[in-house]
């Protein structure tokens, strides 16, 4: 009996634990521009496009109860948060709905999100960063883990230092830069049949690959440049710069795709 | 000899009337300096198209033609005929004034031409200016972008590209600017402040692209932090590696 009462507190201890907490916070102004800014120290984050005006934050504590008790307590009536707990905080201002979660056990932050909101999401030791459905812009800067991008039609700006980086874009806009790169990862780009870019990539130690008919720049493969100057004697030149330059379906926005130890592949939708 | 010195010498460098020590001077230049190569080997191009223009050949119509002409303008009373033709040869032969003067003030050394010049770059370093201050960072992207268009001499474009290598919260925005850097790097100023934003940096991505930025700068005095870098353990290995290689070059 005994033995059955002390799983049933353990188990409901568990429970507890991994209970989420959930806030929801609007946006001043829905109608105009509107960010949510994501900042985890550790963890996973995923932030998805949902049809409502509200940003929906669920967060768990990863386990470790000591995150989770100090999460955010209600406002007092006619007050707001100006700081204090700083393991998870969610605030507004300026249209911008701030994330933070400090808690050095990992925590997990779920965030549902109007599609088109304009998404930041930085993490120090992230396990990974997901998002998807967003038509905002979106920046994504991961150390750690993986950086994974689905049903994307903004710009995309993103970053892993030892993860892949792995984007599906819907649409590509006609008029924004967009950048990949990982210092260790794979970078993993999917983009429509039919969109227009101009790409800038470089693998230093990997190769590229695309089934999309990219048009290279004849001089931009890394090389050594034999020239001839007008007397005719030759001199040689090394690039250094081993930045490859091509375009798709007739060239657009620059996209730049950039890996040190990694390779790059450009998927055709 | 600085890009812009270079640029005025070009046009007598390819008519082959340069000095034997200017020409040394700019080929000098031009080893050293990835745009005013490019600029160069482009106005090179140019320069032997023209040369290789083929002399326009009058055809066997023209002629029948011009003979067609005679014999019709003969059949009609010339009185009628006469001005109008000296009209024509008139204006034709004032078109060729008009052209030769239009041609000759809008030769490049030309103050107004020189002027709107200024004003594009102006106008094209405000544009870049102010896009690096967006909160967007596809937008600080373009910013960079555009200074790609400047004039390599812009120190305040320059000033603005070293600062978002140095601080820039997106790596990727950091790592553009890097790539931006190689066109301004004639300067020593420029090379030395590349050389300290090297240490500043923790984002091994960059790290490596202002090792290749130095090594195509030829900057010989980063050969002590590259050094320091090789042997730094707790530096990302690739990092450690390119500091090697960019050794191996600068020797």
């Amino acid at each position: 009996m005994r033995k059955t009462i002390l799983i049933a507190t353990g188990l409901s201890a568990l429970a507890w634990a991994q209970e989420p907490e959930k806030i929801t916070m609007p946006f001043s102004n829905p109608a105009a521009p509107h960010k949510v800014n994501v900042d985890v120290f550790s963890g996973s984050v995923t932030v998805k496009g949902y049809e409502g005006k509200d940003v929906l934050v669920e967060y768990s504590g990863g386990g470790f109860p000591g995150p989770r008790r100090r999460a955010q307590e209600p406002a007092p009536t006619g007050m707001h948060r100006i700081g204090g707990n700083r393991a998870f905080d969610v605030s507004e201002s300026s249209n911008t709905v701030t994330v933070k979660a400090g808690g050095p056990w990992g925590s997990d932050v779920t965030i549902q999100t109007p599609v088109d909101t304009s998404v930041t999401v930085t993490t120090l030791n992230g396990r990974q960063i997901s998002i998807d459905n967003i038509s905002g812009e979106i920046e994504a800067n991961n150390t750690n883990g993986a950086v994974n991008i689905t049903n994307a039609s903004g710009a995309v700006v993103a970053h892993s230092m030892n993860g892949r980086v792995v984007a599906s874009l819907n649409r590509v806009p006609p008029d924004k830069m967009m950048s990949f790169s990982t210092m260790n990862g794979t970078v993993d780009v999917t983009l429509p049949a039919d969109a227009k870019a101009t790409f800038k990539m470089r693998a230093d130690n990997g190769d590229i690959f695309s089934d999309f008919d990219v048009k290279l720049e004849a001089q931009s493969a890394p090389q050594v440049v034999e020239e001839k100057d007008r007397k005719g004697n030759t001199r040689r030149r090394v690039r250094t710069d081993g930045t490859q330059t091509g375009s798709i379906n007739g060239g657009g926005p620059e996209m730049q795709f950039t890996t040190f130890n990694g390779r790059i592949v450009i998927h055709k939708k | 000899m600085t890009c812009e010195e270079t640029k005025r010498l070009f046009a007598d460098y390819w008519s082959q009337s340069l000095s034997a020590e200017d020409e040394i001077a700019l080929e000098e230049h031009l080893g050293g300096c990835d745009a005013c190569r490019t600029e160069s080997d482009r106005l090179g191009a140019l320069w032997n198209d023209l040369t290789r223009l083929p002399v326009e050949e009058p055809g066997p119509s023209l002629r029948t033609r011009f003979y067609d002409l005679l014999r019709g303008a003969g059949s009609h009373p010339a009185p009628a005929r006469k001005p109008q033709m000296i009209w024509r040869i008139a204006a034709g032969v004032a078109l060729l004034i008009g052209g030769g003067l239009a041609g000759y003030s809008l030769r490049p050394q030309d103050p107004e031409l020189g002027q709107l010049r200024k004003e594009v770059s102006s106008m094209r370093q405000l544009v870049a200016l102010s896009l690096l201050q967006q909160q967007s960072a596809s937008e600080r992207l373009r910013g960079v972008s555009w200074a790609y268009r400047a004039e390599p001499t812009d120190s305040e474009v320059l000033g603005k590209l070293l600062e978002a290598v140095n601080g820039d919260p997106n790596v990727n925005v950091r790592l553009a600017a890097v790539d931006a850097l190689h066109a301004f790097g004639s300067s020593t100023a420029a090379r030395s402040k590349v050389l300290s934003s090297l240490e500043m940096q923790d984002a091994p991505l960059v790290q490596v692209a202002i090792i290749d930025l130095l090594v195509d700068l030829k900057e010989r005095d980063a050969q002590p932090e590259l050094r320091r870098l090789a042997g730094n353990v707790s530096a990302d290995a690739g990092v450690r590696q390119r500091a090697q290689w960019a050794l191996e070059r600068l020797e």
